[in-house]
């Protein structure tokens, strides 16, 4: 077998093999963990965040942004099911304590309108005030051009928050 | 070497020990959740099956059942179906039969708490289907009541869970 050439052994293997080792099993075992505990790879399915988020893409969720804070209005979360394999995709338009309404198409906060840069189809939608506990948040999909029956939104549960979507 | 060359011996039959106890006694949580599998694959048919094996199929549902089970779907936009009885259930997984090309079902999350008795149990779990032909995926998280009889873990119960209220 022929030798390999000093620099092509370094590039592969580093001045000492064993510690090259090492650093790859170090870094292969943090992958692993970060990979498990504070990233979640997901592919969206279904049109419910266009234009924002399309049909197939891919993107990553972090579990850890709500560690330091709560989630905050403008964050597109997943929403957990039974468990973290299938999950809801939404953005959080109303907060602990609010009173969430939708009148032609706008979304009223305590009866403000809320402005959303986001939404770029037009909605029609007329829902009835709903008012959020200690612990709940109100999400919605971008994509509100179906009638609002089939569009899957309402409040969740602060519990079933499980991260954040990075873009 | 001849005490470790012992040790080791003794500490792979012990190890063989525990992994045949759990393999020849699965804990209730681990029937359950082979038996849901096998329900789901149950459900599931394909666009090639014929007309026999999509019978045979929706019969062999009937196993996972007990005789006076209910099935509660209320999901938003749908109109609420509730079956009684396994043979409501057989009848409409027929009709599902022939009224699509095929079914794909999945129960990729299930949380089961058993009894402390050991002798009832529930499963949280999400449904996942594709039909054949739709681009659209089906994503549901339902509560599965289970009761153990004659040493069968069988469904008595099902209904939908709202996840946003």
């Amino acid at each position: 077998m022929p030798r390999l050439p000093n620099w092509l052994r370094i590039a592969l293997v580093g001045r000492n093999p064993k510690v090259t080792l090492v650093r790859a099993a170090v870094l292969g075992v943090l992958c692993i963990v970060a990979y498990k505990s504070a990233l979640l790879h997901i592919r969206v399915e279904g049109i419910s965040m266009l234009p924002t988020y399309q049909d197939g893409s891919a993107h990553f969720v972090n579990r850890l942004a709500y560690l330091r804070h709560e989630p905050k209005r403008g964050d597109v979360v997943g929403i957990r099911l039974a468990g973290p394999h299938v999950m809801y995709m939404k953005r959080i338009i109303g907060l602990p304590g609010e009173t969430i309404a939708f009148v032609n198409g706008r979304v009223l906060i305590n009866g403000e309108v809320l402005d959303e840069p986001y939404e770029k189809y037009n909605c029609d939608w007329n829902l009835p005030p709903v008012k959020l506990a200690a612990d709940e948040y109100y999400v919605v999909g971008d994509n509100r051009t179906m009638p609002p029956e089939y569009h899957t939104k309402g409040v969740a549960s602060r519990d079933r928050i499980l991260g954040k979507f990075l873009l | 070497m001849k005490i470790i060359f012992r040790l080791v011996l003794a500490a792979a039959l012990v190890g063989l020990g525990v992994w045949m106890w759990f393999v020849l006694f699965p804990s209730p949580e681990k029937v359950i959740r082979k038996r849901l599998v096998g329900l789901a694959r149950t459900v599931s048919f394909s666009t090639n099956e014929g007309n026999l094996t999509r019978l045979a199929g929706a019969q062999n549902l009937g196993f996972f059942f007990s005789t006076n089970v209910e099935v509660n779907i209320d999901v938003p936009g749908h109109e609420r179906h509730v079956f009684v009885g396994r043979g409501e259930i057989i009848q409409a997984a027929l009709a599902a039969r022939s009224a699509v090309a095929g079914l794909t079902v999945k129960f990729p999350d299930i949380n089961i708490t058993v009894a402390p008795d050991k002798q009832s149990a529930v499963a949280d779990l999400t449904v996942e289907a594709r039909v054949s032909g739709q681009q659209d995926l089906i994503v549901q998280e339902m509560k599965f009541t289970l009761q153990k009889t004659d040493g069968q873990w069988l469904v008595t119960h099902i209904e939908t869970v709202r996840t946003l209220s």
